[in-house]
Protein backbone atom coordinates (compact mmCIF):
# COMPACT_ATOMS: atom_id res chain seq x y z
CA UNK A 1 0.00 0.00 0.00
CA UNK A 2 2.73 2.51 0.77
CA UNK A 3 4.44 2.08 -3.15
CA UNK A 4 1.10 2.60 -4.31
CA UNK A 5 0.59 5.36 -2.38
CA UNK A 6 3.81 7.30 -2.70
CA UNK A 7 2.85 6.59 -6.67
CA UNK A 8 -0.07 7.98 -6.12
CA UNK A 9 1.28 11.09 -4.17
CA UNK A 10 3.77 11.64 -6.81
CA UNK A 11 1.29 12.15 -9.96
CA UNK A 12 -0.64 14.29 -7.58
CA UNK A 13 2.11 16.54 -6.54
CA UNK A 14 3.77 16.54 -10.30
CA UNK A 15 -0.65 17.59 -11.79
CA UNK A 16 -0.37 20.04 -9.29
CA UNK A 17 2.74 21.74 -9.54
CA UNK A 18 2.92 21.51 -13.08
CA UNK A 19 -0.61 23.39 -13.00
CA UNK A 20 0.09 25.60 -10.44
CA UNK A 21 3.02 27.06 -12.55
CA UNK A 22 2.13 27.33 -15.79
CA UNK A 23 -0.85 28.79 -15.26
CA UNK A 24 0.40 30.96 -12.18
CA UNK A 25 3.32 31.90 -14.24
CA UNK A 26 0.81 32.77 -17.60
CA UNK A 27 -1.42 34.94 -15.58
CA UNK A 28 1.06 37.18 -14.41
CA UNK A 29 2.51 37.66 -18.16
CA UNK A 30 -1.21 38.19 -18.84
CA UNK A 31 -1.33 41.20 -15.68
CA UNK A 32 1.60 42.54 -17.46
CA UNK A 33 -0.58 43.34 -20.39
CA UNK A 34 -4.07 44.53 -19.64
CA UNK A 35 -5.30 47.71 -18.72
CA UNK A 36 -4.14 49.39 -15.52
CA UNK A 37 -7.77 49.14 -14.32
CA UNK A 38 -7.89 45.29 -15.33
CA UNK A 39 -4.46 44.64 -13.39
CA UNK A 40 -6.27 46.37 -10.67
CA UNK A 41 -9.36 44.28 -10.24
CA UNK A 42 -7.42 41.12 -11.41
CA UNK A 43 -4.89 42.06 -8.47
CA UNK A 44 -8.04 42.34 -6.06
CA UNK A 45 -9.14 38.85 -7.32
CA UNK A 46 -5.96 37.17 -6.67
CA UNK A 47 -5.56 38.06 -3.19
CA UNK A 48 -9.35 37.29 -2.07
CA UNK A 49 -8.94 33.94 -3.27
CA UNK A 50 -5.72 34.17 -1.17
CA UNK A 51 -7.09 35.31 1.88
CA UNK A 52 -9.81 32.13 1.57
CA UNK A 53 -9.39 30.12 4.36
CA UNK A 54 -8.66 26.18 3.26
CA UNK A 55 -11.38 25.22 5.07
CA UNK A 56 -13.66 27.47 3.83
CA UNK A 57 -12.42 26.99 0.26
CA UNK A 58 -13.29 23.52 0.82
CA UNK A 59 -16.82 23.72 1.87
CA UNK A 60 -17.45 26.57 -1.12
CA UNK A 61 -15.90 23.63 -3.34
CA UNK A 62 -18.42 20.83 -1.85
CA UNK A 63 -21.41 23.50 -2.36
CA UNK A 64 -20.34 23.93 -6.06
CA UNK A 65 -19.75 20.79 -7.16
CA UNK A 66 -22.92 19.23 -5.23
CA UNK A 67 -24.56 16.59 -7.50
CA UNK A 68 -28.36 17.19 -7.19
CA UNK A 69 -27.80 20.91 -7.92
CA UNK A 70 -24.33 22.39 -8.39
CA UNK A 71 -23.32 25.47 -10.25
CA UNK A 72 -20.62 24.18 -12.03
CA UNK A 73 -22.53 20.68 -13.16
CA UNK A 74 -25.25 23.86 -13.92
CA UNK A 75 -22.76 26.07 -16.10
CA UNK A 76 -20.91 23.57 -17.83
CA UNK A 77 -24.32 21.96 -18.97
CA UNK A 78 -25.17 25.45 -20.18
CA UNK A 79 -22.13 25.80 -22.08
CA UNK A 80 -22.62 22.58 -24.14
CA UNK A 81 -19.63 21.22 -22.57
CA UNK A 82 -21.45 18.09 -22.23
CA UNK A 83 -24.36 16.63 -20.01
CA UNK A 84 -23.45 17.01 -16.25
CA UNK A 85 -26.95 16.96 -14.89
CA UNK A 86 -26.51 15.56 -11.48
CA UNK A 87 -23.34 14.66 -12.40
CA UNK A 88 -21.45 13.17 -9.14
CA UNK A 89 -17.56 14.63 -9.41
CA UNK A 90 -16.90 12.59 -6.32
CA UNK A 91 -17.54 9.34 -8.15
CA UNK A 92 -13.81 7.53 -8.89
CA UNK A 93 -10.54 7.81 -6.66
CA UNK A 94 -9.04 9.89 -9.62
CA UNK A 95 -12.11 12.07 -10.22
CA UNK A 96 -11.95 13.03 -6.22
CA UNK A 97 -8.45 13.60 -6.84
CA UNK A 98 -9.19 15.70 -9.54
CA UNK A 99 -11.39 17.64 -8.11
CA UNK A 100 -8.73 18.30 -5.09
CA UNK A 101 -6.46 19.05 -7.96
CA UNK A 102 -8.68 21.94 -8.83
CA UNK A 103 -9.16 23.18 -5.54
CA UNK A 104 -5.01 23.25 -5.09
CA UNK A 105 -4.42 24.55 -8.16
CA UNK A 106 -7.04 27.61 -7.80
CA UNK A 107 -6.09 28.32 -4.28
CA UNK A 108 -2.11 27.86 -5.02
CA UNK A 109 -2.37 30.48 -8.07
CA UNK A 110 -2.70 33.77 -6.65
CA UNK A 111 0.91 33.37 -4.71
CA UNK A 112 2.42 32.01 -8.42
CA UNK A 113 1.12 34.67 -10.17
CA UNK A 114 1.84 37.86 -7.58
CA UNK A 115 5.82 36.35 -6.95
CA UNK A 116 6.48 36.11 -10.81
CA UNK A 117 4.52 39.44 -11.73
CA UNK A 118 6.97 41.28 -9.08
CA UNK A 119 9.69 39.00 -10.58
CA UNK A 120 8.80 40.18 -14.26
CA UNK A 121 9.35 44.03 -13.21
CA UNK A 122 12.88 43.08 -12.89
CA UNK A 123 12.95 42.08 -16.83
CA UNK A 124 15.29 45.26 -18.42
CA UNK A 125 12.76 47.21 -20.51
CA UNK A 126 15.70 48.11 -23.26
CA UNK A 127 16.81 44.49 -23.39
CA UNK A 128 13.10 43.51 -24.90
CA UNK A 129 12.41 46.43 -26.85
CA UNK A 130 15.87 45.86 -28.46
CA UNK A 131 15.08 42.40 -29.25
CA UNK A 132 11.76 43.61 -30.49
CA UNK A 133 13.78 46.18 -32.90
CA UNK A 134 15.52 42.80 -34.21
CA UNK A 135 12.39 41.38 -34.99
CA UNK A 136 12.46 38.84 -32.73
CA UNK A 137 9.38 36.63 -32.42
CA UNK A 138 7.37 37.00 -29.17
CA UNK A 139 8.43 33.28 -28.15
CA UNK A 140 12.06 33.78 -28.52
CA UNK A 141 12.04 36.96 -26.27
CA UNK A 142 10.20 35.45 -23.28
CA UNK A 143 12.64 32.15 -24.08
CA UNK A 144 16.02 34.70 -24.15
CA UNK A 145 15.42 37.43 -22.04
CA UNK A 146 12.26 37.37 -19.70
CA UNK A 147 12.78 33.16 -18.77
CA UNK A 148 16.36 33.84 -17.55
CA UNK A 149 15.55 36.11 -15.63
CA UNK A 150 12.57 34.75 -14.00
CA UNK A 151 14.35 31.82 -13.27
CA UNK A 152 15.45 31.75 -9.74
CA UNK A 153 11.91 32.91 -8.80
CA UNK A 154 10.54 30.08 -10.55
CA UNK A 155 12.59 27.77 -8.97
CA UNK A 156 12.18 28.58 -5.34
CA UNK A 157 8.17 28.41 -6.47
CA UNK A 158 8.23 25.51 -7.60
CA UNK A 159 10.22 23.59 -5.32
CA UNK A 160 7.76 25.36 -2.39
CA UNK A 161 5.25 24.15 -4.33
CA UNK A 162 6.67 20.26 -4.10
CA UNK A 163 6.91 20.33 -0.87
CA UNK A 164 3.20 21.86 -0.37
CA UNK A 165 1.44 19.79 -2.34
CA UNK A 166 3.43 16.65 -1.63
CA UNK A 167 2.35 16.79 1.49
CA UNK A 168 -1.59 18.24 0.94
CA UNK A 169 -3.87 17.14 3.56
CA UNK A 170 -6.87 19.56 4.64
CA UNK A 171 -8.00 19.71 1.23
CA UNK A 172 -7.99 15.79 0.11
CA UNK A 173 -9.10 15.19 3.40
CA UNK A 174 -12.10 17.32 3.84
CA UNK A 175 -13.10 17.97 -0.04
CA UNK A 176 -13.13 13.95 -0.29
CA UNK A 177 -14.59 13.53 3.38
CA UNK A 178 -13.37 12.37 6.52
CA UNK A 179 -15.57 9.25 6.21
CA UNK A 180 -14.89 8.22 2.39
CA UNK A 181 -10.65 8.45 2.86
CA UNK A 182 -9.88 4.30 1.49
CA UNK A 183 -7.14 2.91 -0.19
CA UNK A 184 -7.78 3.38 -3.74
CA UNK A 185 -7.12 7.31 -2.64
CA UNK A 186 -4.97 7.72 -0.54
CA UNK A 187 -2.44 10.86 -0.51
CA UNK A 188 0.80 10.56 1.96
CA UNK A 189 -0.52 12.77 4.51
CA UNK A 190 -3.97 11.43 4.47
CA UNK A 191 -2.44 7.79 4.46
CA UNK A 192 -0.77 8.33 7.90
CA UNK A 193 -3.13 9.76 9.38
CA UNK A 194 -5.55 7.23 8.58
CA UNK A 195 -3.23 4.71 9.61
CA UNK A 196 -1.74 6.53 12.86
CA UNK A 197 -5.21 7.96 14.22
CA UNK A 198 -8.09 6.13 12.55
CA UNK A 199 -6.52 2.53 13.37
CA UNK A 200 -4.67 4.07 16.35
CA UNK A 201 -1.67 2.37 15.20
CA UNK A 202 1.23 4.82 16.11
CA UNK A 203 4.31 2.78 15.24
CA UNK A 204 3.03 2.75 11.88
CA UNK A 205 1.96 6.07 11.29
CA UNK A 206 5.02 6.99 12.88
CA UNK A 207 7.11 4.92 10.31
CA UNK A 208 5.30 6.34 7.04
CA UNK A 209 5.86 9.81 9.03
CA UNK A 210 9.36 9.37 8.87
CA UNK A 211 9.73 7.99 5.40
CA UNK A 212 8.03 10.58 4.56
CA UNK A 213 9.90 13.17 6.19
CA UNK A 214 12.85 11.69 4.49
CA UNK A 215 11.37 12.17 1.31
CA UNK A 216 10.37 15.74 1.87
CA UNK A 217 14.04 16.26 3.40
CA UNK A 218 15.54 15.32 -0.01
CA UNK A 219 13.39 17.33 -1.90
CA UNK A 220 14.10 20.26 -0.06
CA UNK A 221 17.89 20.60 -0.35
CA UNK A 222 17.62 22.60 -3.41
CA UNK A 223 15.45 25.31 -1.95
CA UNK A 224 17.30 25.37 1.46
CA UNK A 225 20.34 25.84 -0.66
CA UNK A 226 18.60 28.52 -2.58
CA UNK A 227 17.42 30.43 0.66
CA UNK A 228 20.89 30.28 2.56
CA UNK A 229 22.52 31.78 -0.87
CA UNK A 230 20.17 34.43 -0.85
CA UNK A 231 19.55 35.22 2.68
CA UNK A 232 23.56 35.62 2.82
CA UNK A 233 23.78 37.79 0.14
CA UNK A 234 21.62 40.10 1.48
CA UNK B 1 -1.50 51.13 -34.41
CA UNK B 2 -4.87 49.66 -34.63
CA UNK B 3 -3.49 46.38 -34.69
CA UNK B 4 -1.85 47.25 -31.36
CA UNK B 5 -5.32 48.66 -29.68
CA UNK B 6 -6.90 45.12 -30.80
CA UNK B 7 -3.88 43.34 -29.65
CA UNK B 8 -4.70 44.75 -25.66
CA UNK B 9 -8.33 44.27 -26.09
CA UNK B 10 -7.99 41.02 -26.19
CA UNK B 11 -5.48 40.71 -23.60
CA UNK B 12 -8.14 42.94 -21.09
CA UNK B 13 -10.80 40.61 -22.55
CA UNK B 14 -8.85 37.61 -21.11
CA UNK B 15 -8.01 39.21 -18.32
CA UNK B 16 -11.77 39.75 -17.47
CA UNK B 17 -12.78 36.33 -18.36
CA UNK B 18 -9.92 34.95 -15.64
CA UNK B 19 -11.58 37.57 -13.58
CA UNK B 20 -14.23 36.33 -13.10
CA UNK B 21 -13.34 32.52 -13.14
CA UNK B 22 -11.27 33.12 -10.50
CA UNK B 23 -13.30 34.99 -7.99
CA UNK B 24 -16.57 32.82 -9.06
CA UNK B 25 -15.84 30.63 -5.70
CA UNK B 26 -16.13 33.95 -3.88
CA UNK B 27 -18.26 35.14 -5.22
CA UNK B 28 -21.10 32.29 -4.98
CA UNK B 29 -20.33 32.03 -1.72
CA UNK B 30 -21.35 35.53 -0.33
CA UNK B 31 -24.31 34.84 -3.41
CA UNK B 32 -25.48 31.91 -1.46
CA UNK B 33 -24.96 33.21 2.20
CA UNK B 34 -27.32 36.19 1.43
CA UNK B 35 -29.82 34.03 -0.55
CA UNK B 36 -33.55 32.67 0.75
CA UNK B 37 -33.81 28.45 0.73
CA UNK B 38 -36.13 28.67 -1.86
CA UNK B 39 -33.37 30.47 -4.25
CA UNK B 40 -31.01 28.31 -2.96
CA UNK B 41 -32.33 25.19 -3.82
CA UNK B 42 -33.72 25.75 -6.68
CA UNK B 43 -33.45 23.74 -10.20
CA UNK B 44 -31.48 26.95 -11.88
CA UNK B 45 -29.17 29.01 -10.46
CA UNK B 46 -29.82 32.29 -8.98
CA UNK B 47 -26.97 34.42 -9.50
CA UNK B 48 -27.56 37.57 -7.09
CA UNK B 49 -29.99 36.90 -4.24
CA UNK B 50 -33.83 38.71 -4.97
CA UNK B 51 -34.34 38.84 -1.40
CA UNK B 52 -31.54 39.21 0.58
CA UNK B 53 -31.92 37.65 4.05
CA UNK B 54 -30.03 37.86 7.38
CA UNK B 55 -31.44 34.46 8.66
CA UNK B 56 -28.22 32.50 7.36
CA UNK B 57 -26.37 34.73 9.36
CA UNK B 58 -28.60 34.69 12.83
CA UNK B 59 -28.94 30.71 12.23
CA UNK B 60 -24.87 30.41 12.21
CA UNK B 61 -24.29 32.93 15.19
CA UNK B 62 -26.83 30.84 17.02
CA UNK B 63 -25.17 27.80 16.01
CA UNK B 64 -23.54 26.00 19.10
CA UNK B 65 -19.81 26.43 20.00
CA UNK B 66 -19.27 29.00 17.79
CA UNK B 67 -19.01 31.87 19.95
CA UNK B 68 -17.04 29.96 21.99
CA UNK B 69 -14.83 28.45 19.52
CA UNK B 70 -14.46 31.87 17.93
CA UNK B 71 -12.88 32.73 21.40
CA UNK B 72 -11.09 29.77 21.18
CA UNK B 73 -9.40 30.81 18.04
CA UNK B 74 -8.91 34.45 19.25
CA UNK B 75 -6.78 32.70 22.31
CA UNK B 76 -4.62 30.66 20.39
CA UNK B 77 -3.79 33.09 17.73
CA UNK B 78 -2.72 36.16 19.97
CA UNK B 79 -1.02 34.18 22.16
CA UNK B 80 0.82 32.63 19.41
CA UNK B 81 1.42 35.96 17.99
CA UNK B 82 2.51 37.60 20.79
CA UNK B 83 4.98 35.41 22.01
CA UNK B 84 6.63 34.30 18.45
CA UNK B 85 6.90 38.22 17.84
CA UNK B 86 8.85 38.47 21.02
CA UNK B 87 11.61 35.34 20.51
CA UNK B 88 11.55 35.87 16.74
CA UNK B 89 12.80 39.03 16.97
CA UNK B 90 15.26 38.81 19.75
CA UNK B 91 16.26 35.63 17.42
CA UNK B 92 16.39 37.95 14.33
CA UNK B 93 18.53 40.58 15.91
CA UNK B 94 20.97 37.93 17.26
CA UNK B 95 20.92 36.30 13.31
CA UNK B 96 21.40 39.66 11.80
CA UNK B 97 23.75 41.41 13.64
CA UNK B 98 26.18 38.65 15.53
CA UNK B 99 28.36 35.95 14.53
CA UNK B 100 27.93 32.98 16.96
CA UNK B 101 28.37 29.39 17.02
CA UNK B 102 26.15 27.13 15.60
CA UNK B 103 24.79 30.36 13.66
CA UNK B 104 24.46 28.11 9.91
CA UNK B 105 22.99 25.22 11.64
CA UNK B 106 20.66 27.71 13.33
CA UNK B 107 19.85 29.74 10.00
CA UNK B 108 19.20 25.73 8.38
CA UNK B 109 16.95 24.70 10.91
CA UNK B 110 15.00 27.37 10.78
CA UNK B 111 14.49 27.22 6.71
CA UNK B 112 14.26 23.70 6.75
CA UNK B 113 11.74 23.21 9.72
CA UNK B 114 9.20 25.27 7.09
CA UNK B 115 9.62 22.83 4.96
CA UNK B 116 8.40 19.95 7.19
CA UNK B 117 4.84 18.67 5.77
CA UNK B 118 2.96 19.14 9.11
CA UNK B 119 0.61 15.74 9.01
CA UNK B 120 4.25 14.18 9.07
CA UNK B 121 4.64 15.28 12.01
CA UNK B 122 1.18 14.71 14.12
CA UNK B 123 2.06 11.56 15.52
CA UNK B 124 5.36 12.25 17.48
CA UNK B 125 3.92 15.50 18.58
CA UNK B 126 0.48 13.70 19.66
CA UNK B 127 2.22 11.24 21.69
CA UNK B 128 4.67 13.96 23.25
CA UNK B 129 2.16 16.62 24.41
CA UNK B 130 -0.39 13.83 25.13
CA UNK B 131 2.33 12.51 28.25
CA UNK B 132 2.10 16.14 29.26
CA UNK B 133 -1.72 16.07 29.40
CA UNK B 134 -1.35 18.95 26.71
CA UNK B 135 -3.96 16.76 24.36
CA UNK B 136 -7.56 18.71 24.32
CA UNK B 137 -5.94 21.64 25.46
CA UNK B 138 -5.27 24.78 23.92
CA UNK B 139 -1.93 25.64 25.15
CA UNK B 140 -0.80 22.35 23.50
CA UNK B 141 -1.87 23.55 20.20
CA UNK B 142 -0.05 27.37 20.54
CA UNK B 143 2.60 25.34 21.68
CA UNK B 144 2.57 23.38 18.39
CA UNK B 145 1.67 26.58 16.42
CA UNK B 146 4.80 28.11 17.65
CA UNK B 147 7.22 25.91 16.17
CA UNK B 148 5.85 26.57 13.11
CA UNK B 149 5.20 30.29 13.57
CA UNK B 150 8.86 30.99 14.94
CA UNK B 151 10.91 29.59 12.13
CA UNK B 152 8.77 32.21 9.70
CA UNK B 153 9.34 34.59 11.94
CA UNK B 154 12.87 34.82 12.41
CA UNK B 155 13.41 34.65 9.07
CA UNK B 156 11.37 37.33 7.80
CA UNK B 157 12.16 39.75 10.46
CA UNK B 158 15.97 38.95 9.96
CA UNK B 159 15.29 40.43 6.66
CA UNK B 160 14.16 43.21 7.85
CA UNK B 161 16.71 44.23 9.97
CA UNK B 162 19.26 43.76 7.63
CA UNK B 163 17.69 46.54 5.35
CA UNK B 164 18.46 48.86 8.23
CA UNK B 165 21.85 50.97 7.69
CA UNK B 166 24.28 49.78 9.98
CA UNK B 167 25.71 53.84 10.43
CA UNK B 168 21.90 54.96 11.56
CA UNK B 169 22.61 52.88 14.88
CA UNK B 170 26.21 53.66 14.97
CA UNK B 171 25.66 57.27 14.50
CA UNK B 172 23.31 57.15 17.77
CA UNK B 173 25.58 55.52 20.13
CA UNK B 174 28.50 57.67 18.90
CA UNK B 175 25.78 60.70 20.55
CA UNK B 176 26.26 58.89 23.49
CA UNK B 177 23.52 56.54 23.40
CA UNK B 178 23.93 53.54 25.00
CA UNK B 179 23.24 49.91 22.94
CA UNK B 180 20.02 49.63 24.48
CA UNK B 181 18.75 53.50 24.06
CA UNK B 182 19.95 52.81 20.17
CA UNK B 183 18.04 49.74 19.73
CA UNK B 184 14.60 51.44 20.76
CA UNK B 185 14.82 54.60 19.85
CA UNK B 186 16.49 53.75 16.03
CA UNK B 187 16.04 49.97 15.48
CA UNK B 188 12.73 49.38 16.70
CA UNK B 189 10.51 52.27 15.13
CA UNK B 190 12.53 51.16 11.78
CA UNK B 191 11.75 47.50 12.22
CA UNK B 192 7.86 48.12 13.04
CA UNK B 193 6.34 47.88 9.27
CA UNK B 194 8.06 44.67 9.56
CA UNK B 195 6.95 43.24 13.04
CA UNK B 196 3.54 44.17 11.58
CA UNK B 197 4.14 42.14 8.30
CA UNK B 198 4.99 39.28 10.19
CA UNK B 199 2.40 39.25 12.96
CA UNK B 200 -0.20 39.08 10.03
CA UNK B 201 1.35 36.08 8.93
CA UNK B 202 1.91 34.42 11.93
CA UNK B 203 -1.97 35.54 12.66
CA UNK B 204 -2.97 34.25 9.53
CA UNK B 205 -1.22 30.97 9.74
CA UNK B 206 -2.70 29.89 13.32
CA UNK B 207 -6.49 31.32 12.41
CA UNK B 208 -6.56 29.03 9.74
CA UNK B 209 -5.06 25.95 10.71
CA UNK B 210 -6.92 22.60 10.45
CA UNK B 211 -4.68 19.33 11.06
CA UNK B 212 -3.47 20.22 14.51
CA UNK B 213 -6.18 21.77 15.87
CA UNK B 214 -8.46 18.74 14.10
CA UNK B 215 -6.61 16.18 16.51
CA UNK B 216 -5.17 17.84 19.14
CA UNK B 217 -8.59 19.13 19.75
CA UNK B 218 -12.04 16.87 20.02
CA UNK B 219 -14.17 17.61 22.75
CA UNK B 220 -17.02 19.96 21.45
CA UNK B 221 -16.86 24.21 22.79
CA UNK B 222 -13.10 23.45 22.93
CA UNK B 223 -12.34 23.56 19.41
CA UNK B 224 -10.88 26.22 16.95
CA UNK B 225 -13.52 27.88 14.35
CA UNK B 226 -12.17 26.10 11.13
CA UNK B 227 -12.62 23.00 13.16
CA UNK B 228 -16.31 24.03 13.76
CA UNK B 229 -16.26 24.96 10.30
CA UNK B 230 -15.62 21.22 9.23
CA UNK B 231 -17.97 19.67 11.30
CA UNK B 232 -21.12 22.32 10.20
CA UNK B 233 -23.07 20.53 8.45
CA UNK B 234 -26.68 22.28 9.84
CA UNK B 235 -29.82 20.43 10.41
CA UNK B 236 -30.04 17.10 10.47
CA UNK B 237 -32.63 16.49 7.32
CA UNK B 238 -30.74 18.45 4.86
CA UNK B 239 -27.60 20.68 4.73
CA UNK B 240 -27.92 23.92 5.28
CA UNK B 241 -25.74 25.33 2.71
CA UNK B 242 -27.05 28.99 3.68
CA UNK B 243 -25.73 28.12 7.22
CA UNK B 244 -22.44 26.63 5.95
CA UNK B 245 -21.81 29.40 3.20
CA UNK B 246 -22.49 32.69 6.35
CA UNK B 247 -20.33 30.71 8.78
CA UNK B 248 -17.61 30.76 5.78
CA UNK B 249 -17.73 34.18 5.04
CA UNK B 250 -17.80 35.36 8.54
CA UNK B 251 -14.29 32.99 8.91
CA UNK B 252 -12.84 34.43 5.83
CA UNK B 253 -13.57 38.51 7.01
CA UNK B 254 -10.61 38.75 9.55
CA UNK B 255 -8.06 37.08 6.74
CA UNK B 256 -9.49 38.97 3.87
CA UNK B 257 -8.91 42.02 6.02
CA UNK B 258 -5.42 41.26 7.21
CA UNK B 259 -4.20 39.99 3.45
CA UNK B 260 -5.17 42.93 2.19
CA UNK B 261 -2.95 44.95 4.57
CA UNK B 262 -0.14 43.09 4.07
CA UNK B 263 -0.24 42.26 0.39
CA UNK B 264 2.21 44.73 -0.86
CA UNK B 265 4.86 43.47 1.48
CA UNK B 266 4.26 39.79 -0.01
CA UNK B 267 5.42 41.32 -3.69
CA UNK B 268 8.37 42.72 -2.42
CA UNK B 269 9.56 39.41 -1.90
CA UNK B 270 8.69 37.11 1.54
CA UNK B 271 9.31 34.02 -0.75
CA UNK B 272 10.49 32.45 2.42
CA UNK B 273 6.72 32.35 3.86
CA UNK B 274 4.71 29.75 4.36
CA UNK B 275 1.70 31.19 4.09
CA UNK B 276 -0.56 28.59 2.78
CA UNK B 277 -2.80 25.52 3.38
Amino acid sequence: MFWHTLERTIIFTVANVGLTMVLGTLIALLLVRVATWVRLLLTVGLVLVWAMPPVVAVQVWSWMTISQNGVVNYVLTQLHLGDFFQHNWYETPTSQLAMVTTLIVWGAIPFVTITVYAALSQVPRELIEAAQIDGARAWRIFKDVTLPVLMPVLLILTSLSIIWDFGAFTQPYLLIGPGQQVPSNYLMSVYLYVEGFGKTDFGRGAAISILMLAIVAIMSVVYVRRMLRVGEAA
Amino acid sequence: MSRRRAGSLGWNVAGLVLFAVMVFPVFWMLSTAFKGNDQIYSVDPVWVPGHPTLSHFRDALHRQYFWTDVKNSVIVVLVTVGIALVLSFFAAVALAKYRFGGRKLFIVLVIGIQMLPQAGLIIPLYVVLGKHGQVNALTGVILVYLTFALPFCVWTLRGFILGIPKDLEEAAMVDGSTRLGAFVRILLPLVAPGLVATSVFAFITSWNEFIFANTLLHSGGKQTITVWLSYLYGGNRFVDWGEIMAASTLISIPVVIFFLLVQRRIAFGLTAGAVRG
